[in-house]
């Protein structure tokens, strides 16, 4: 019998140790080699307002609804392309469909993984950071002569994300948020203006 | 004292035996909910853009059938159709939000952080499963509504003589996949019980495959537990895995609503434990935290001995019932006894 206690009384202190020991070092680990491995590989926006990435993850139980209310259908999901981590999740391809900036999506988010902001222009600066706007000068068409001016056309936040020079040559500057319809819009192929994402 | 023995009179049926039938068409309903709101947010988005002459003749076709489906709700698509948004995973509900408990569990888990507006969206679940039980599992659940249909494609093949999905595992597995479910939500930071969870899984992809591009990895999932169903185990997702199912269980424990069996009536017929998708044992009061209450036994009572009753426990094991041959026979012997 007391062998038996003896085993019993083992056991359970190995399960304790190997808990103390995942949840102490095997946590962090296991969460970078997971994020490590599988984070990052495509180049995509998280709609506007959302937490930064990490947190986002935590938070976004894959309901689906931030896609139904956009009237721009520019929200997809990830399948497995992306990891494990991020399936279900929702991002933005600017290339395909830019945002607009309409906001819907955060106030049809149940969880506050996409925070639920105004469709108005102080909201938008202040909470909006999906990325930042960069301009490659070898492959703008304003840059090398021919006047063109199509991104800042489309930009939204015209004067506070972007300005335009000489030829209409594209200034992005601090004010961008990120929405990508310059990139949308921009007519070189491939684009010249492109959102470097800031999800961090 | 002498017992009486009610006998049912025939044509006075009670009402509660067509519950299961409304049940039926509760589930439908849910499921037609959720291939109609893919529908409608993608005519949402076409009528928002304002160009019916862009679009392909196939969507101006989807376009004219929605428009003749809502026109006579509401001029206004754009806004006059936004009473219910989301699915049963989380959805607005005429103004009222509503969340699956075990996504706040799962969200809990993920971020060990409480946001509170998505926490009391929870509050109307939980509230009817501490009083009702398991009904999200019975009557509500899309996932359900595909199971059951499932089970009766394995009725079939087994009276083909394809007998298979007789194995009976253990309950209490399903609970293992719920905790280990919110561990590994809490290890990756990622809300990874969203992913093993039917019906949320089936919101997700017939909105995915309506209104986006086609269907995802969950639809090969959930595929994956139908052919469980039908080879391994009778609906035994729902019986041996589901971590939803595991917490409404366990939060139905103590439910108020439960199915009992009036021995006076019952014939030992053994028709309410072949109806019971969850294997469980109503012809001798052995319901327990895992009945969801959906009411397929009582439909399939031909003495009218289970009912809908209002306790906290189920009834201990009453024994044989009256109208049974075993119960008649001792009884005839205890009289010639005496």
């Amino acid at each position: 019998m007391s062998s038996e206690m003896n085993r019993r009384r083992f056991v359970a202190a190995a399960l304790k140790t190997a808990a103390t020991v995942l949840l102490a070092s095997g946590l962090p680990a296991a969460k970078t080699l997971a994020r490590g491995v599988i984070r990052y590989r495509m180049r995509f926006l998280r709609p506007p307002g959302a937490l930064k990435e990490s947190d986002f993850v935590a938070r976004c139980i894959r309901c689906g609804r931030c896609a139904e209310v956009c009237p721009n259908r520019c929200i997809r999901y990830f399948d497995l392309e992306n990891g494990l981590e991020a399936t279900g999740t929702p991002y933005i391809i600017p290339r395909e469909q830019a945002c607009i900036l309409c906001m819907k999506c955060g106030q049809a988010c149940p969880t506050g993984a996409i925070q639920p902001l105004q469709h108005q222009l102080e909201d938008v600066l202040a909470g909006v950071k999906m990325g930042h706007a960069r301009v490659e000068k070898q492959l703008c068409l304003s840059y090398q002569g021919q006047t063109c001016g199509v991104c800042y056309r489309a930009c939204p936040l015209q004067g506070i994300a972007m300005r335009v020079g000489r030829l209409e040559q594209p200034h992005v500057l601090d004010g961008c948020v990120g929405c990508g319809l310059c990139e949308r819009s921009c007519i070189q192929m491939p684009q010249a203006i492109r959102i470097i994402p800031a999800h961090g | 004292m002498e017992e009486t023995i009610a006998i049912p009179t025939p044509g006075r049926r009670p009402w509660r035996r067509h519950l299961n039938k409304l049940r039926w068409l509760v589930l439908t309903l849910v499921f037609a909910m959720l291939l109609l709101l893919p529908m409608i947010s993608l005519y949402q988005t076409y009528v928002a853009a304002h160009g019916y002459d862009l679009l392909s003749p196939a969507q101006q076709r989807f376009y004219d059938f929605m428009e003749m489906l809502t026109s006579p709700f509401t001029s206004d698509p754009e806004k006059g159709l936004d009473a219910i948004k989301g699915t049963t995973w989380s959805g607005r509900f005429f103004g009222l939000q509503l969340s699956d408990p075990l996504a706040v569990l799962g969200q809990i888990a993920a971020g060990f952080t409480l946001y509170w507006p998505f926490v009391l969206s929870a509050l109307i679940p939980v509230a009817a499963t501490l009083l009702l039980g398991r009904i999200y599992c019975g009557w509500i659940c899309p996932a359900t509504f595909l199971y059951e249909l499932n089970s009766n494609v394995a009725a079939l093949l087994r009276r083909a003589g394809l007998n298979f999905g007789r194995k009976r595992l253990d309950r209490r597995f399903k609970y293992l996949v719920l905790f280990l479910g919110l561990v590994l939500s809490a290890v990756f930071g990622s809300v990874w019980v969203a992913l093993i969870y039917p019906p949320a899984i089936i919101g997700r992809e017939l909105y995915y495959a309506i209104a986006l591009n086609g269907f995802g990895v969950g639809a090969v999932f959930f595929v994956l537990t139908l052919l469980f169903d039908i080879l391994v185990a009778r609906r035994g997702f729902c019986r041996y895995l589901c971590p939803g199912g595991a917490l409404y269980s366990l939060l139905g424990r103590y439910r108020l609503l439960r199915i009992r069996r009036d021995v006076r009536n019952c014939n030992d017929c053994v028709k309410c434990n072949a109806i019971c998708e969850f294997g469980l044992n109503p012809m001798r009061d052995d319901f327990g935290q895992e009945c969801n209450n959906c009411s397929a036994c009582i439909a399939a009572c031909p003495t009218d001995a289970l009912s809908f009753g209002i306790a906290i426990r189920d009834l201990p094991n009453q024994g044989d019932g009256h109208l049974g041959p075993r119960y008649r026979r001792q009884r005839a012997a205890g009289k010639e006894a005496s």
